[in-house]
């Protein structure tokens, strides 16, 4: 089998190539349907990524990769939990689900049973910026592909019975990633307190009272505001070519009218000035400790040390924290370390599980001394390597498929525009310095902008304590704020790697 | 180095090598009573080498851009290697004395059964392994597939560095060894990287596999986990499933396809989408050296557990008696024929076919011909299959919930039951 390449030219890069192409897609093109070629963008040392725009709206991005027969279809919407009111949480992503039910043109099921027939296997996810759907198929299948998603774009059917069927769904979703589960509920909690006014508070899932109460016109409103040609971007990664993939989306998408996409509404979070701590008591059998420190936003300069400095600090076996805390003073069993890679400015996210006896409190203590080590002093230039290594072994592992290079091109456009912007990002990893760190540490590990969630095992602690106690609180002005969700890096020797930045947190795994 | 197996997918697509150096040996090898002690042989490569203390190790492997990893099952030991391009001649010497050389220290050995402990225990939090767990502790019972491959608290403190160096020197040679590279490198560089990886392994014997087939349990038989709290119960009911050497292998394989292989499939759309009951709903039939179980799994809330469950057994009831239709048949065949393209569609996934067919002794040409054998089965031998292979009388059902709260009606659903064994989350830990 023929394997192409990051390092190949890919041939719809030879811009020259591109404008005769356009002229006989265009002829004979509506006003909404006429395709125009916005830009070459770099993916890579060798790679490019085209940047088309329907007069629709609709922005197409095509990678063409001949590595093997299979293609990766993506649409991204630029639509998440951010995006929702107060008491109606969860309805971006209970959406996503309703998306791949009826049509005007499918019936109920057809979506999945024609794409599984077609050998291709189709999922979606929701986060706090985005939602995105994505199918791999045999690249036989890239025109029914197409003509699916298009006509779920505009063409959706929402009855009353499916609604209230996907809604039972997705509660059961919740018990099992959030409700029943030590880390989820955690996490889902360490948000609610770090971000009391921005929409990153709430959980992209939903509260259940929220999830419970809606109705198919919610969705319908929903429907209307957000799905749209001109709130999406479809990526194609794989074996095919720019003219037969757009002739085929000038097809699907031509007639799809844009619609006016609502105003974002959403509120800076207060600065926060000081600790917020809570602790809580779960079925679980030891103390977990759960610390979120305000941090940047992805398209923040401070955003690449930040994630260089989490690699020293939580990633691997030669990581600060799990030397000292697993290995050396073996309070521990599992750490985590991850940056919010968010639009707005997010959490720092850090999760340790103790051991034996060991309290969240003595855990914390451990671990305010390695963390003050780093605000005192640089971390040693080895160190700094060894971050910047793993962290580019960890993006080439990311791009070893299809649907690898499309998550990646659709996260960056989304979020910053820019389709390319991860390998930018590794070269903002290489140009990174001692100082840096320094600079991040000092600005963002600060007590004052952290919340800490105490977890204590169900039964441990007195009938005064537990669930949701507050205490040194504390609000106040500024740092627009972040987001939240999941994260990690564990390590252990099973399987040890990964992580690293990009994360493309989300809900969601069986649509 | 003829003596073992290597397979070689070239891929100029990323500057990275991956190597995967396995051995025909894995938890199945455990004697009774030191259980995890393959897992803990695999996992003491990483805590010292000639010349490497276990910090320098993972120092090296991430200043090199590398990864060392090791996995454990119950018929191999693998240890995976992958580094950036650039540094493939350090990490390669850093592997071979990792694999050939480990010096297993008492102080590294003792801080490493010390975490896995912690690491057994820390399991309890998550309910789909404990379900996962107890199933297989109770459909296989004494057969190794029933046994923990990470061991218990109890049998980890019973091993000892003897133990874990005689693991080492029977089981780590070249003869019992199998390798698997894929990517920027050609066959010519291959071979060489394995050389040197393997050079300094004794020659040693391929490993005889001590695991004997496992049985069909006869009877229907229930084992509840029990933890507080539970608002959603993890479901799996199941028995033994299939072999790769069977004729009716793959038959079997579409006709679980047909069960719980896909989103369209009977359980998804009557558990999921008809009645919302749980977020996913499957089946699945996994196999090793040799048979392996066939499972069905759900999570519904603790309100719906046992009318999931009711469901669940009158859709295998009807699965097993009346087999599936020409149409459902037919669509799954499709599926899998034209879904196997994502089994191929990397270096890695088709270096991995190789191995793992080699590892698990599969018949050969296995992956060659599967989309061939899935092209040539028919309804009758599907059906047939599912007759021979699966009876709604001989079940084993795990649940992992509340049981004061649903204990009785998950019981109350099981017509027939031969046992019913409730276990504390912390079952396998002692």
């Amino acid at each position: 089998m023929q394997e192409a390449a990051l390092r190949e030219p890919s041939p719809a890069g030879r811009g020259e190539a591109i404008q005769p192409m356009l002229e006989t897609l265009n002829q004979g093109s509506t006003p909404l349907s006429r395709i125009t070629h916005d830009a070459s963008i770099d993916f890579g040392p060798s790679l490019r990524v085209e940047r088309f725009l329907l007069g629709n709206g609709l922005r197409v991005l095509i990678l063409e990769d001949h590595h093997a027969p299979v293609i990766s279809l993506q649409t991204w919407f630029g639509v998440g939990s951010r995006h929702e009111v107060r008491g109606k949480t969860g309805l971006a992503h209970l959406f996503e689900h309703l998306m791949f039910g009826e049509t005007e043109n499918v019936p109920p099921g057809v979506f999945d049973r024609t794409l599984e027939e077609a050998g291709a296997e189709t999922n979606a996810a929701t986060s706090l910026d985005w939602t995105f759907y994505h199918t791999n198929l045999p690249r036989e299948a890239l025109e029914s592909a197409l003509r699916l998603e298009a006509e779920r774009m505009t063409r959706l059917i929402l009855r009353d019975p499916q609604v209230a069927s996907e809604k039972e769904v997705v509660s059961n979703e919740r018990r099992q990633r959030v409700d029943d589960d030590v880390d989820g509920a955690v996490n889902e909690l360490l948000y609610k307190e770090a971000f009391r006014e921005h929409a990153y508070g709430w959980p992209t899932i939903g509260w259940m009272e929220d999830i419970s109460a809606f109705n198919t016109a919610d969705c319908l409103d929903f429907y209307r505001a957000y799905y749209a040609p001109n709130n999406a971007i479809l990526v194609i990664v794989g074996d095919t070519t720019c003219a037969h993939a757009l002739r085929l989306i000038q097809q699907h998408y031509g007639a799809r009218a844009p619609s006016v996409i609502p105003v974002e509404d959403v509120r800076p979070e207060p600065r926060q000035v000081d600790e917020r701590q809570v602790t809580v008591k779960k079925p679980t059998v030891t103390h977990k400790l759960a610390i979120g420190y305000k941090s940047p936003a992805l398209g923040d300069f401070d955003h690449a040390p930040l994630v260089l400095l989490n690699e020293i600090l939580f990633c691997g076996r030669s990581s600060r924290v799990h030397r000292a805390l697993v290995q050396e003073q073996e309070i521990v069993s599992e750490v985590r370390g991850w940056v919010g890679s968010f639009r707005d400015e997010g959490l720092y996210d850090l999760y340790l599980a103790a051991r034996g006896e060991r309290t969240s409190a003595e855990v914390l203590e451990a671990l305010d001394v390695l963390l003050d080590q780093v605000r005192r002093e640089p971390v040693l230039p080895s160190e700094l390597d060894r971050a910047k290594a793993r962290l580019e072994l960890s993006l080439l592992q990311g791009m070893e498929t299809t649907s690898g290079k499309a998550e990646q091109i659709g996260f960056y456009e989304t979020v910053l525009g820019d389709p390319g912007a991860l390998f930018q990002r590794l070269a903002a990893y290489q140009r990174v310095t001692l100082g840096d760190l320094l600079r991040v540490a000092r600005r963002y590990l600060l007590p004052s902008t952290r919340t800490v969630v105490h977890v204590a095992p169900s039964g441990e602690l007195p009938p005064d304590e537990g669930e949701e106690d507050d205490d040194d609180d504390g609000d106040n002005d500024a740092q627009p704020g972040a987001d939240g969700a999941d994260g990690a890096d564990g390590d252990g020797d099973g399987d040890d790697g990964d992580d690293g930045d990009d994360a493309l947190t989300a809900e969601e795994q069986i649509h | 180095m003829s003596s073992t197996p290597i397979f070689v997918e070239s891929s100029r697509a990323l500057p990275l090598v991956s190597a995967v150096v396995a051995f025909r040996s894995g938890a199945g090898h455990d004697p009774a009573g030191r259980e995890g002690l393959a897992r803990i042989t695999a996992r003491m490569l990483r805590r010292g080498a000639e010349g490497y203390t276990a910090a320098r190790i993972e120092e090296t492997t991430d200043s090199l851009g590398g990864e060392l990893s090791v996995d454990v099952g119950f018929s191999a030991s693998s240890v995976h290697l992958e580094v950036i391009k650039r540094s493939l001649d350090p990490f390669a010497g850093l592997g071979a004395t990792v694999l050939s050389r480990p010096t297993f220290e008492v102080r590294e050995l003792e801080r490493l059964l010390r975490e896995a402990e912690a690491e057994i225990i820390e399991s309890q939090d998550l309910d789909q392994v404990l379900c996962s767990r107890a199933f297989r502790r109770t459909l296989f019972t004494s057969h190794p597939y029933g046994r923990p491959s990470e061991g218990t608290v109890r049998t980890l403190r019973t091993i000892t560095g003897d133990d874990v160096r005689a693991f080492y020197r029977q089981h780590y040679t070249r003869r019992n060894a199998v390798v698997a590279i894929s990517g920027d490198v050609d066959q010519h560089e291959a071979q060489d990287l394995v050389a040197r990886i393997l050079a300094d392994l004794p020659e040693g014997t391929p490993a005889t596999d001590p695991i004997p087939p496992p049985l069909q349990r006869p009877g229907r038989h229930l084992v509840f986990v029990d933890k507080p709290e539970r608002t959603q119960a993890q479901l799996i009911v199941g028995s033994l499933g299939t072999d790769a050497h069977d004729a009716d292998h793959v038959p079997l394989l579409i006709a679980n396809t047909v069960l719980g292989g896909t989103f369209s499939s009977r359980l998804m759309q009557e558990i999921r989408v008809k009645r919302g009951w749980s977020y996913g709903a499957y089946s699945h039939v996994s196999y090793d050296r040799h048979r392996d179980a066939f499972s069905v799994g759900s999570s519904p809330a603790a309100n719906d557990a046992s009318a999931c469950l009711k469901l669940t057994l009158e859709m295998l009831q009807a699965f097993i008696e009346r087999g599936v239709t020409e149409d459902e048949f037919e669509f799954a065949k499709r599926y899998l024929i034209r879904s196997h393209a994502f089994d191929i569609d990397t270096a890695r996934k088709r270096v991995h076919q190789s191995l793992v067919e080699a590892l698990l002794d599969m018949p050969v040409g296995y992956h060659e011909s599967y989309v061939a054998r899935l092209e040539a089965a028919t309804l009758a031998e599907a059906n047939a299959a599912i007759h021979t292979r699966l009876s709604f009388d001989n079940l084993v059902l795990s649940v992992v919930g509340t049981h004061a709260d649903i204990g009785q009606a998950i019981q109350d659903v099981i017509p027939g039951l031969s046992s019913v064994e409730v276990l504390p989350p912390g079952f396998d830990q002692m």
